[in-house]
């Protein structure tokens, strides 16, 4: 029987090399974890670099391997199910945030421009040139096709004010991975008083998202 | 989120099967399985039993819970009960749709368990739903939803929330203060 059939990887081996020494279980499952938060948060969130890195380097080294894999053809075809499934989480996530994006890409440029030194990235650097290419191109369309034929004095429109902004008041739906203490839930009329919750490991909650964007962010919750 | 989406994360789940093939184990990026060997039961994801299953090259063992006695315990306990009841497991919808789906013939009294599901699943819906109207009439701002599977949670999740935005800038619109946008010219 082809040994090649689908030799998986080492279970240490992350070329990239970082801090995250993750087994691969480990990393498809921060993948996932990656892409729910992606798609039910309301604002673009941290870029995961090290992850889409691996993930396409453990994509890219299983496809060699199956190239070069001779009979086994069960095998073979179990290890492409598994592929799909992978690069259907990675497209998809990649997908949702380009879509978030177009859609706020005034404010997501505005706050990687007055990101402080330390603090992580929320755009690729990929995402970012897509981004700014987006703006340019967004603004040489409306100075064109509009602006332009507008009187002298109003030919300006500030995309930072005219683009809507993120709603981090929405609600979402969590679930805990971590316990976490003393959450204040504000209520919206001043007549509710401020109310503390604590947040059991593998409870569910809906809540408002910008109360629990921090966890997200550190992935203490999981959007479900 | 779809429940095709849903139903991907669902398949993820391990489920007992019994193949009539040998291989030894593969390798896969998320993990080890196997190694196969005819008649021995051996536990893979359910994406991959579905697809083994349609080659006619295992046979699907019905999770434990899968079985009458349980779920009309389970059905009987949801009608009784205000709360949700804990399912035995957080993807049950999914996985008796894909297992009486394409292993029917594995699943003794595939029809009843069918029925079961289906009634206990229509008795939490209604509670979802009454529990969703209650929290938008008492403008709740935090609900705790232990024991909800996610298909449930999905089914009202995106229009709920939606709908819980509409009603926020509706109600915060009412009182202008330094926060309103509205355009000066």
């Amino acid at each position: 029987m082809a040994a090649a059939g689908g030799e998986g990887p080492e279970r240490d081996s992350d070329g990239a090399g970082e801090e995250l020494e993750l087994t691969p279980a480990q990393l498809i499952r921060s993948l996932e974890q990656a892409w729910l938060n992606e798609k039910f948060a309301p604002e673009l969130l941290e870029s995961k670099p090290e992850i889409i890195e691996c993930v396409v380097e453990q994509l890219d080294h299983m496809e060699a391997n199956l190239k070069r894999a001779k009979g086994g053809d069960l095998k073979v075809s179990v290890h492409r199910m598994e592929i799909e499934r992978i690069r259907y989480v990675l497209s998809s996530y990649l997908r949702c945030r380009l879509v978030k994006i177009e859609k706020f890409f005034p404010h997501v440029l505005e706050k990687e421009k007055s990101r402080a030194e330390g603090e992580p990235s929320i755009l690729s650097p990929e995402e970012f040139a897509f981004a700014k290419e987006y703006m340019a191109n967004t603004e040489t369309y409306l100075k064109n096709v509009g602006l332009k034929h507008m009187p002298p004095n109003l030919q300006k429109v500030s995309l930072l004010k005219s683009v809507p902004k993120p709603n981090l008041d929405s609600f979402v739906f969590l679930r805990v991975l971590e316990r976490q203490e003393n959450i204040l839930v504000e209520p919206e009329f001043d007549e509710q008083r401020d109310y503390t919750i604590d947040l059991e490991e593998g409870s569910q909650h809906l809540i408002r998202y910008k109360v629990v964007a921090p966890l997200v962010a550190s992935g203490a919750v999981q959007l479900i | 989120m779809e429940p095709a989406e849903v139903e991907f994360l669902a398949e993820k789940e391990l489920v007992t099967i019994v193949p009539n093939f040998s291989l030894d184990r593969i390798h896969l990026i998320g993990g080890d399985l196997g190694p196969f060997n005819p008649g021995l039961p051996v536990e893979v994801p359910v994406w991959l039993a579905i697809s083994l299953k349609q080659r006619q090259k295992c046979r699907v063992i019905a999770p434990e819970w899968m079985d009458v006695g349980k779920l009309e315990e389970i059905r009987d306990q949801e009608r009784k009960e205000d709360t949700f009841t804990r399912m035995p497991s957080p993807y049950y919808m999914e996985l008796t749709k894909l297992l009486l789906n394409y292993a029917s013939d594995n699943i003794p009294k595939a029809d009843e368990i069918r029925t079961l599901v289906k009634d206990t699943w229509d008795t939490r819906i209604a509670k979802l739903r009454l529990s969703a109207d209650s929290f938008v009439r008492q403008q709740e701002v935090h609900a705790k939803l232990d024991n909800l599977t996610l298909m449930e949670i999905n089914t009202t999740g995106t229009f709920l929330t939606q709908a819980l935005d509409h009603m926020y800038k509706l109600r915060t619109n009412l009182q202008p203060g330094e926060t309103a946008h509205s355009q000066d010219f």
